[in-house]
């Protein structure tokens, strides 16, 4: 684990995703508390489809992937899955600090509905976590299939902001509503109960779950 | 013990045949594999270990066909050391021995008393601590060998292991390249002739895609015997003709004399005299021998 943690969280890599956020929440204007989530979500799926293309690919550009491909299928796909969920967790936490961060630089009005206090902005905060984990597991898992599937990180990448670019958009809004992929950040805000962003999260799990059960597939077929 | 290729072709996309209905057979020992830049050796490699697929031709080892069916068993069998490599770099040598190995399937403590056994063998105990990003090139070359060693496959394949290496470590690598091939089939490709001449008795020579030598090493300098002469001379002009007109395998200032060692297969229309090929010159004269 700590060797997979090494390969897929580098310094470099590290260090860009925490100035990114740092970035973000210096130069993105909020006023409300509950406008934090809707800064970062598209931001942060932007950071996981680039931070995640290279997971497999690595092993294609420094030309290991001669020798990995010796080693038994399964073991290969489990040091994939191992070093997604490490990337995955780095990014929630980086998120979650990237929250805070937007408090500490901006200091967002808290009592917009009056009447929630501190329990109901820990409570956005976890809607927040749970959204946006969803988010950067759909992206990262997307961009990995995409790089491993043409064999090219940039490839994974592009077609991946395509997509991010249509969703992101008052286009997708409009034609994809509650089902949109970024259903969380174009939700009301006036309506605290309306949960129906749900479905666009749930789009992306279902997505999400396909995405890494077709990775040994695909893993295999770029064997031959 | 062995793999047998019959009439194998590897056409490339662009049309290019990188190996052209070839036949060899690499029986248990260490095998040489001879032959200049671009005549196809790295191509047979992939295809020995499963990257490529050939175009036409069977591969067999230890009788088991190249076939999609059972490129896993064969993959377990086969330990590869490629041309370039580029492992870990944020990982120390000890790190990325046992990762490889355990990508393997290697049981952990048997993975780490190999380890420790093979960088004793290769002198890099004293390096274990150290990040890849940290090693020389001769120093990641032989941790390359170590990974492709680590799950003592049957069959080993290992492209120039010898490049970057000083004398002294050379000479290691070598003996422990021989010591490991006892029982097993060890296919050693390279350009520097004296690792041939130090390890194998049999080899192939490559050219074009085409095998032009295939056996033992004597034979090979046999070939040779008689088409390798010395001149002395003390024009340097005439040094220059000879190297227009022949193929010279060196050349050296003996005082103020200067010898060339040159390869014909007719005696050289100038004063020299006959002398005792090597390796290299035999290998000089088979490469370059008219059909």
């Amino acid at each position: 684990m700590i060797q997979e943690m090494k390969i897929s969280l580098t310094v470099q890599k590290q260090a860009y995703a925490i100035f990114f956020v740092v970035i973000l929440s210096l130069v993105r204007g909020v006023t409300d508390s509950d406008e934090v989530g809707i800064a970062l979500e598209a931001p942060m799926a932007a950071l996981a489809l680039t931070f995640c293309a290279d997971t497999y690919t690595q092993e294609i550009i420094s030309r290991r992937s001669e020798i990995w491909r010796l080693c038994p299928m399964k073991r290969r796909v489990c040091a994939i899955y191992r070093r997604m969920a490490i990337q995955e967790v780095f990014l929630l936490f980086v998120a979650a600090a990237g929250y805070g961060l937007f408090f500490l630089f901006q200091n967002p009005r808290t009592d917009r509905m009056g009447t929630e206090g501190p329990a109901g902005e820990i409570g956005r905060f976890l809607i927040y976590v749970a959204a946006v984990a969803v988010t950067l597991g759909f992206w990262g898992l997307l961009s990995n299939l995409l790089s491993c599937l043409f064999r090219n990180m940039w490839v994974g990448i592009g077609g991946c902001l395509i997509l991010w670019l249509i969703t992101n958009s008052s286009f997708g809004d409009k034609y994809l509503g509650v089902w949109n992929l970024f259903s969380y950040t174009f939700r009301e805000l006036e309506d605290g109960g309306d949960f129906r962003w749900i479905y666009g999260k749930m789009v992306c799990i279902c997505i999400g779950i396909l995405a890494a059960a077709a990775l040994p597939g695909i893993m295999k077929r770029q064997d031959r | 013990m062995g793999i047998k290729i019959e009439d194998l072709t590897v056409t490339f996309k662009n049309k290019v045949t990188a190996i052209n209905h070839a036949n060899l057979e690499i029986p248990e020992g260490i095998f040489g594999l001879l032959g200049e830049n671009g005549a196809g050796k790295t191509t047979l490699m992939r295809v020995l270990t499963t990257v490529l697929s050939p175009t036409g031709g069977t591969v067999t080892l230890d009788g088991m066909l190249y076939s999609e069916g059972n490129y896993e068993k064969i993959q377990k069998k086969i330990g590869y050391l490629p041309q370039e490599i580029d492992l870990y770099p944020s990982l120390t040598v000890q790190e990325c021995l046992e990762y490889m190995g355990d990508l393997s399937g290697i049981p952990k403590e048997t993975c780490r008393k190999r380890i420790q056994y093979y960088l004793e063998k290769t002198s890099l105990s004293g390096h274990r601590r150290k990040k890849m990003k940290q090693l020389s090139g001769g120093m990641k070359r032989r941790v390359g060998l170590i990974q492709a060693l680590l799950h003592e496959p049957e069959f080993l394949i290992v492209d120039e292991p010898t490049t970057g290496l000083d004398p002294e470590e050379r000479i290691r690598i070598r003996n422990l390249l021989v010591d490991f091939s006892e029982g097993r089939t060890v296919l050693f490709s390279t350009h520097v002739v004296e690792d041939l001449t130090a390890t194998c008795n049999q080899l192939a020579v490559m050219k074009k895609g085409e095998f032009l030598y295939l056996g033992n090493m004597r034979e090979l300098l046999n070939q040779a015997k008689g088409h390798v002469w010395i001149c002395k001379t003390k024009d340097e002009g005439e040094a220059r003709e000879l190297e227009r007109r022949y193929h010279v395998s060196s050349k050296q200032y003996v005082g103020d004399e200067l010898h060339v060692r040159l390869i014909s297969a007719a005696p050289p229309r100038t004063k020299c005299s006959p002398c005792e090929a090597t390796l290299e010159d035999a290998y000089i004269y088979i490469a370059n021998k008219e059909p």
